[in-house]
């Protein structure tokens, strides 16, 4: 399924892509290929890809392959997802402990469709931080380890 | 009783003619319309002995007059566009029978005083006599046209050759300055023929005396009111009747570097116009959206980070960066120190803390 959708493999990539979307929600989605839950996430973004062209950009990074971003990102559980806006990283509340990103995967497609439109709106309006319309039953758990320094 | 319209008055009248005819109204008006009547026609009488032929002067000739006993308008001079005989009109037309009887009429109907008739009336021998008279003068006039056309003639024929003499004198600069005069010279260019030395300033001063009084200037052609520039050459390059290149197809010689440098292509290129489709649509977006400032032309070096913000940091985002930079550094110290370390613990202390910090 991630057949379709771009990869990107380099922190030069990611830099690129990241400044060089504009005016469009930039879907990054940390993982690996072989992860089932990432294939099921990789699967949703895919068939959603075209719906949402006009307010998307999805891609798809290997935590292995930018081992310095996956450090930045605070990644410790795969899938996540994180979202970008003109070069401005989003934050959005699902209810979850983690605003910076989303882990695991959406439940519907429409959920995914219903979190790009959110943000992208919000976007519009010069908020940076917007809330989840996903129903927080649908948003995976998980335990955030707090490491202080 | 019926309606009776007098012309002279302009009124309809119902009491009937008679009465209408005799009142002093009508009688009034019918004198004043008499007297006009007879000063028309004694002007005309006055050239009955010495009829006045005269050059056609569309603006005077061809008046008409409004002959009140036959109602009719009638043209008061007789001309064939080229002369015309003052008043000839009206004399013929006063002449005729028909002019006459009506005369009579127009008397008896509203009763004018009979003796003015005869001044409006012209009796045949009269005619007879003016038409000899007109044709006397007629022949000296066509006389008098024909003398002064031929002095006209003389005129311009002088004019001519004067002219031409001065263009002549032009051709030939070196010749002497004896012109022969024309038959009408200017007296000061006759001075200056007497005292005839070769002098270049004095030959333009008669040169220029000579060009006051001529209006054209003196490189024209004679017969011609043109300028004449020169014979152009184009054997080497070709013109429009051998059909060569026009010069705007031809690459400007004088271009040069400025050439040869840029091939200006004018308007915007493919890519600009693309551009300006962007920036049209962005000017659509909302100004206050995130990254709206965004500047996609400044440039980073290789260690950029975006702007992040962390999970526990409360602060800006900037700040996360921040952190992670020194997290990073310190890392990097750990690992050198690790390298040179030689205690077992310490290296798996750290190897703990570095796996729980992914």
């Amino acid at each position: 399924m991630s057949f379709f959708l771009p990869k990107l493999t380099s922190k030069k990539a990611i830099d690129e892509v990241i400044k060089g979307v504009a005016e469009k929600v930039l879907v990054l989605r940390f993982g690996r290929d072989e992860d089932s839950v990432c294939l099921q996430l990789d699967e949703i973004l895919s068939k959603t890809a075209h719906d949402l062209s006009n307010m998307a950009s999805i891609y798809i990074v290997d935590v292995d392959k930018a081992p310095i971003y996956t450090r930045y990102f605070d990644i410790s559980y795969i899938p996540s997802t994180v979202f970008f806006f003109n070069g401005q990283h989003m934050k959005v509340d699902y209810g979850s402990p983690d605003h910076t990103k989303f882990v695991g995967s959406f439940k519907t497609k429409q959920d995914f469709k219903d979190v790009i439109e959110v943000i992208y709106r919000g976007a519009m309006r010069g908020k940076m931080i917007v809330q989840s319309p996903i129903d927080p039953q649908n948003v995976p758990k998980y335990d955030l380890l707090y490491h202080g320094i | 009783m019926g309606a009776h319209y007098c012309a002279i008055c302009n009124q309809t009248t119902f009491c009937g003619k008679k009465k209408h005819i005799f009142g002093k109204n009508h009688q009034s008006r019918l004198r004043v319309v008499l007297l006009k009547f007879t000063e028309k026609v004694k002007e005309g009488r006055r050239t009955l002995k010495k009829p006045q032929v005269e050059k056609f002067d569309c603006t005077r000739h061809r008046q008409t007059f409004w002959c009140y006993c036959c109602g009719l308008e009638v043209d008061r001079d007789v001309t064939d566009d080229n002369m015309t005989v003052m008043h000839g009109g009206l004399l013929e037309h006063m002449a005729t029978r028909e002019h006459r009887n009506n005369t009579h009429r127009f008397w008896w109907e509203n009763k004018a005083d009979p003796k003015l008739r005869e001044r409006v009336l012209i009796t045949e021998e009269e005619t007879e006599r003016f038409k000899a008279e007109v044709a006397k003068v007629l022949e000296c006039f066509v006389e008098k046209e024909d003398e002064y056309i031929k002095q006209q003639a003389e005129v311009i024929r002088a004019q001519e050759k004067r002219r031409q003499e001065v263009f002549q004198s032009l051709l030939e600069p070196d010749d002497e300055w004896e012109l022969p005069n024309g038959p009408s010279s200017t007296d000061p260019s006759a001075e200056l023929s007497v005292s005839s030395k070769f002098q270049p300033q004095a030959s333009d001063q008669q040169v220029g005396k000579r060009f006051d009084p001529m209006i054209e200037a003196p490189r024209t052609l004679v017969g011609e009111s043109l300028t004449f520039i020169g014979y152009q050459d184009s054997s080497s390059s070709g013109n429009v009747h051998t059909g060569a290149v026009p010069p705007w197809f031809q690459d400007d010689t004088l271009e040069g570097t400025s050439g040869s440098a840029a091939q200006p292509e004018i308007g915007p290129h493919l890519q600009e116009f693309l551009k300006q489709k962007e920036q049209a649509k962005l000017r659509k977006l909302p100004p206050n959206r995130v990254g709206a400032n965004f500047d996609h032309s400044s440039h980073t070096d290789a260690n950029w980070l975006p702007s992040f913000g962390r999970v526990w940091n409360s602060g800006r985002r900037w700040q996360s960066r921040h952190q992670f930079r020194q997290e990073e550094g310190q890392k990097n110290k750990k690992k050198r120190k690790r390298e040179h370390g030689p205690d077992g613990s310490k290296k798996r202390n750290a190897e703990q803390l570095s796996d729980s910090d992914i």
